[in-house]
């Protein structure tokens, strides 16, 4: 019954600074320590106490304005959204509203099609984030944590341009890599660090938008593609079953999977937003806003181009190393500290190190100490030290830092014969007592040449080197 | 009234040992812990103080004191003291005790100053009279010669600071003035109240009210005597966005200086329109007692001193309904129980808010909500701008302006119950607040029935050390007229 | 001025006003908003709100991290804890 109503969805993005203290106070901006230990007086909305703007969040947010195609705007003003909430220590969130830093931004998201599509993005606002109220301890109780009090937030609108979960998934992930790549946000969706809202509405193509609900706090992608399909069926069937859909604001259920209306308020939300006295507005000069153009990092689409370009690397290959900055980082290390083709590094890195690295359950990251090492062992094979088949066997202990690549080949006695006189001995050895196969090859039969290499390759325990070995045998299988 | 002591005199004192720390602080807590005035919400005594008196004492022994070393002071129970019972007046906050110091009250402490204890104050200075404290009204220490036995009010809201100081159970407090809370109660009481310009004194550790509006500073018997704490809290405080990092001066230094250039006094005429002969009298004898000086007074009228009162009991509610906001019996405070969490807001905030608290953060909540808003908040912040470029209008033809500090004499207890009639008694200070110039009041006379008047001296943004130069003038020629 | 809604007023301000004062304060509310009601006659179409008279701000932090508390400096006001949370009645959302 779900064909013919299409979905019309924008998000509101949360994304946590990643900043060492916090939006308008000295605490540390920490996930994980223990309850109220990153709280002053401050967070904890004291009397007297006074927000002290932290320049770190400006800056972060001037860089996702260049990286997301905003208009950065010189003056923004922070305003007091006012509601009671236990996890609100001030009885107001320190937002901006009337006049945001960033506004009328856009990203780009690939289509199932291969072409690209343009999310807008109406704006990005800098705002506090809230406590923590802790249900689950005491059946009668809730346990406040102000921890995350005042961690800063940007939150990023889009513009309803998103008409599928698919679509949702791909902005959303576009959007984490960009912040994960700029270093504003450490895009931890498990910690809370990248939140999603999710308006949606449905329609018939070409008809008139229905009312939105919104879905609140959306922290995986699994959750945010299961709460927009539960949330679309339950809309098409208020709908088909001669209902209408009332604007809500849903929670999603993980344990079901379900989206259910909060709990009705008597009387609806108004947040008398005005613009907080404690606080000046941010006045930003061209200068400051172009001071920071030139520290800004590469965006993972300009990496894309720049190894398809100046590497011709494939733009797939490109893609999988892009998809984590870490991995990023790990490769052009390689290819910055050895003259190792790029080419080559990139494909033992999205084959045989990443395979590593996802059976290890490690961190890309730590590899960065053998970057030295893993190119050493890529110079082994490329100069015929080593062949390709010992190169992969000694990788993993390259790779555990069980040794210098050419100590472990010594030790371990792999190197690639390539010993003329020994191969041909070799050679000779295999060729023994094959009279009717060699005969075969004389008649025509190329397949009988790899099944000779085979077992020469087979006699050096795989260290022969595989060219000479071919070389070598075509000579005397000719005579 | 007891007799003054000014703060130098008593550095003086100390000084050449003619008193010790302790016998001064004993001299004026003695007075203090009787609080016949309800002028305390809480007094500090001597076995508290006992280390603070020590080191002070010493100081002087080694002959280096410091500005303000011994000189007993009371602070308005809307300063945060660390480690002492800071409740702005409230039941709500009645049993709070800061882990901190405000910027101010540290200065204060960082010049020796030694705290006699907490002035009473009306709840979290919402008032002109001393009579919405949660402890009870404060009552003035002056009399109606006429009719001694009533009891008067102090005004407000630093009510307290300034009874404390005309009682003489300190030698001066600090109070805070949002929109004449320094000035009207030090008028009422025939002292010198100073609110220096907004953003000179950190408002960090002050309980707030009106964030954009609210200005620490002190309650004197003496303009020299404001010289001394102004020089002691006027600093630029990082921890205060709205702190002003504008040069300050030493206000002391040249306070007797002679008028070197001719000055223009302007005299809004708008001002003096509905006000009773004897407070008119008050500004005709200021101009008579500078008469043998190089001064000229012109009249001045501004256009927007109709609309000051609106805007304020828009704005400083507005704000108060968001600064209150966090009183909700969660993290600190007096909280009423309740069956959920909903509850236990709506009573701890019912309970703990008084009357006029409570009038003014539901006027602060409907002005900015949806659908007034625009009408009423915004309006009243364009009309704000309006009121401040007038004043600037102003002050290109004048050097200072003068007005009378309060429409009428200190009035009986329980006088005047219509708000609106309460909150007119800010009609001459509020609009300086709102343009946050610097102002000060000082005594001027005193009325038929024996009570203290004052007037209002304003002048630009930062010139608090002609500002007090002059009213050194006024104050030595005043005095010498009575 | 139209009508002002007492009960939503206070509820958004978490005020439960007690029945019998209900009519003691909206009176008063609407006497105060008539009497603030002259701003409307002037003519503000051309001015900009003046939110602050302190134009620009010295304090922007650089983004370190300054501990001048405890943890129990931060809870020991408070009306009712467990361990090192603040403690409410539950909240169901
Ligand atoms: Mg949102
Ligand atoms: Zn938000």
């Amino acid at each position: 019954m779900s064909n013919n109503w299409e979905m019309v969805i924008g998000l509101e993005v949360h994304a946590q600074l990643k900043t060492s203290s916090k939006l308008f106070s000295s605490s540390p901006n920490l996930f994980g320590s223990e309850p109220n230990e990153n709280v002053n007086f401050i967070d904890a909305g004291m009397p007297g106490m006074l927000p002290v703007l932290n320049w770190a969040c400006i800056e972060k947010a001037i860089k996702t304005g260049f990286a997301l195609n905003f208009t950065i705007n010189k003056h923004s003003v922070f305003e007091r959204k006012n509601y009671f909430y236990p996890d609100l220590p001030q009885g107001y969130q320190i937002s901006q509203f009337e006049f945001p830093i960033l506004s009328e931004g856009y990203l780009e998201i690939d289509q199932p099609d291969g072409n690209t599509k343009k999310i807008r993005i109406e704006r990005a606002h800098l705002e506090q984030d809230a406590g923590k109220s802790i249900h689950d301890i005491d059946p009668k109780f809730s346990f406040i944590d102000l921890n995350r009090v005042g961690t800063p937030l940007l939150e990023i609108v889009s513009y309803p341009d998103l008409s599928s979960a698919e679509d949702v998934v791909n902005y959303m992930s576009s959007l984490r890599q960009t912040l994960m790549y700029i270093d504003v946000c450490d895009g931890n969706m498990q910690e809370g660090s990248l939140r999603a809202d999710v308006n949606l509405s449905i329609r018939k193509p070409g008809g008139e938008l229905g009312t939105r609900c919104e879905i609140k706090n959306l922290n995986s992608f699994k959750f945010i593609r299961q709460a927009i399909e539960f949330e679309f069926q339950r809309q098409i069937e208020v709908i088909e079953s001669g209902g209408s859909v009332e604007q809500n604001t849903m929670l999603f259920d993980t344990s079901t999977g379900e989206t259910r209306p909060m709990r009705s308020k008597e009387f609806s939300h108004d947040y008398r937003y005005f613009p907080d006295p404690d606080l000046l507005p941010v006045n930003l000069t061209d200068e400051q806003i172009n001071q920071i153009k030139p520290s800004m990092e590469e965006l993972p689409h300009q990496k894309i181009a720049r190894y398809v370009s100046d590497y011709k690397i494939d733009k797939d290959i490109s893609k999988i190393i892009i998809a984590e900055k870490e991995n990023t980082i790990l490769f052009e290390k390689m290819v910055n500290e050895s003259d190792v083709n790029p080419k080559n590094i990139a494909s033992w890195l999205v084959g045989d190190i990443f395979a590593f690295v996802k059976e290890k359950n490690l961190d890309v990251l730590n590899l960065l100490e053998y970057t030295k090492d893993i190119t050493d062992l890529l110079k082994l094979i490329s100069d015929d030290v080593i062949s390709n088949k010992v190169g992969k066997e000694i990788l993993p202990q390259v790779l555990e830092g069980k040794g210098k690549p050419n100590e472990l080949v010594k030790k371990m006695g792999l190197e690639q014969v390539s010993n003329t006189d020994e191969l041909e001995k070799i050679i000779d050895d295999a060729l023994m007592g094959e009279e009717e196969n060699i005969a075969k090859f004389q008649g025509g039969s190329d397949r009988v040449l790899g099944y000779f290499v085979g077992k020469c390759l087979k006699s050096t325990k795989g260290k022969g080197n595989p060219k000479l070995i071919n070389k070598i045998l075509l000579e005397k299988l000719k005579k | 009234m007891p007799k003054k002591q000014s703060i130098s005199s008593l550095v003086n004192s100390l000084k050449e040992k003619k008193i010790s720390v302790h016998e001064l602080f004993d001299q004026f807590h003695k007075v203090a812990k009787e609080n016949a005035n309800n002028s305390y919400n809480l007094v500090l005594d001597p076995d508290y103080q006992k280390s603070n008196l020590e080191i002070s004492q010493e100081r002087y022994s080694n002959g280096k004191n410091l500005p303000l070393d011994g000189i007993p002071l009371g602070i308005k129970d809307l300063f945060c003291t660390k480690g002492i019972t800071t409740t702005a007046s409230s039941k709500i906050l009645s049993n709070f005790i800061p882990q901190y110091e405000s910027f101010v009250t540290q200065q204060l402490l960082n010049d020796g100053a030694i705290f006699i204890g907490k002035n009473n104050c009306d709840e979290f200075a919402m008032g002109s009279s001393n009579e919405t404290s949660h402890f009870g009204p404060v009552v003035n220490p002056w009399k109606n010669k006429n009719s001694p036995t009533e009891k008067l009010v102090p005004g407000g809201s630093s009510g307290g600071s300034a009874a404390a100081v005309a009682e003489g159970s300190c030698v001066a407090s600090m109070g805070t003035d949002t929109g004449g809370s320094i000035r009207q109660p030090a008028s009422l009481c025939g002292l010198v109240g100073l609110k220096p310009t907004f953003g000179s004194c950190s408002r960090w550790g002050i309980v707030a009210f009106a964030s954009s509006l609210d200005q620490a500073g002190p309650i004197t018997n003496s303009v020299e005597d404001a010289a001394y704490i102004l020089n002691s809290i006027s600093k630029h405080d990082f921890n205060d966005s709205t702190s002003s990092n504008h040069p300050r001066d030493d206000y002391l230094k040249e306070i007797d200086k002679k008028l070197d250039h001719k000055i223009k006094i302007g005299i809004p005429s708008d001002y003096l329109k509905n006000v009773t002969p004897e407070i008119i009298a008050q500004i005709e004898n200021t101009k008579k007692s500078l008469a043998g000086y190089d001064i000229e007074f012109v009249d001045v009228a501004f256009e927007t001193t109709d609309y000051a009162l609106s805007t304020y009991y828009i704005i400083a509610p507005a704000e108060a309904s968001s600064n209150l906001a966090r009183y909700d019996g969660i993290r600190y405070g007096v909280r009423e129980e309740g069956g959920n969490l909903d509850d236990i807001y709506l009573n701890s905030r019912t309970s703990g808010f008084g009357d006029e608290v409570t009038r003014r953060i539901l006027i602060g909540t409907y002005v900015l909500s949806a659908g007034y808003y625009d009408a009423y908040y915004r309006q009243a912040q364009k009309v704000r701008r309006l009121i401040k470029d007038d004043f600037q209008r102003v002050f290109q033809e004048v050097d200072f302006i003068l007005t009378p500090t309060t429409p009428n004499e200190a009035f009986k207890i329980g006088e005047k119950l219509d708000p609106i009639a309460m909150y007119m008694n800010d009609v001459f200070t509020v609009p300086t607040s709102l343009a946050g110039l610097p102002g000060i009041s000082l005594p001027s006379g005193l009325s038929a029935n024996g009570l203290p008047l004052g007037v209002q001296l304003i002048g630009n943004y930062f010139q608090e050390k002609k500002l007090l130069q002059l009213s050194h003038l006024i104050e030595k020629e005043l005095s010498f007229n009575e | 001025m139209s009508e002002i809604d007492i009960k939503r007023i206070s509820y958004l301000a978490k005020l439960k006003l007690p029945s019998e004062k209900e009519e003691f304060y909206s009176q008063s509310l609407v006497d105060i908003i008539q009497w603030v009601d002259n701003l409307k006659k002037i003519d503000t179409s051309n001015v900009k709100p003046l939110h602050n008279v302190t134009e620009a701000t010295v304090s922007i932090r650089n983004d370190d991290i300054e501990k001048n508390n405890s943890t129990e400096d931060v809870l020991n006001n408070a009306p009712e804890r467990a361990q090192n949370f603040f403690k409410v009645p539950k909240v169901v959302e």
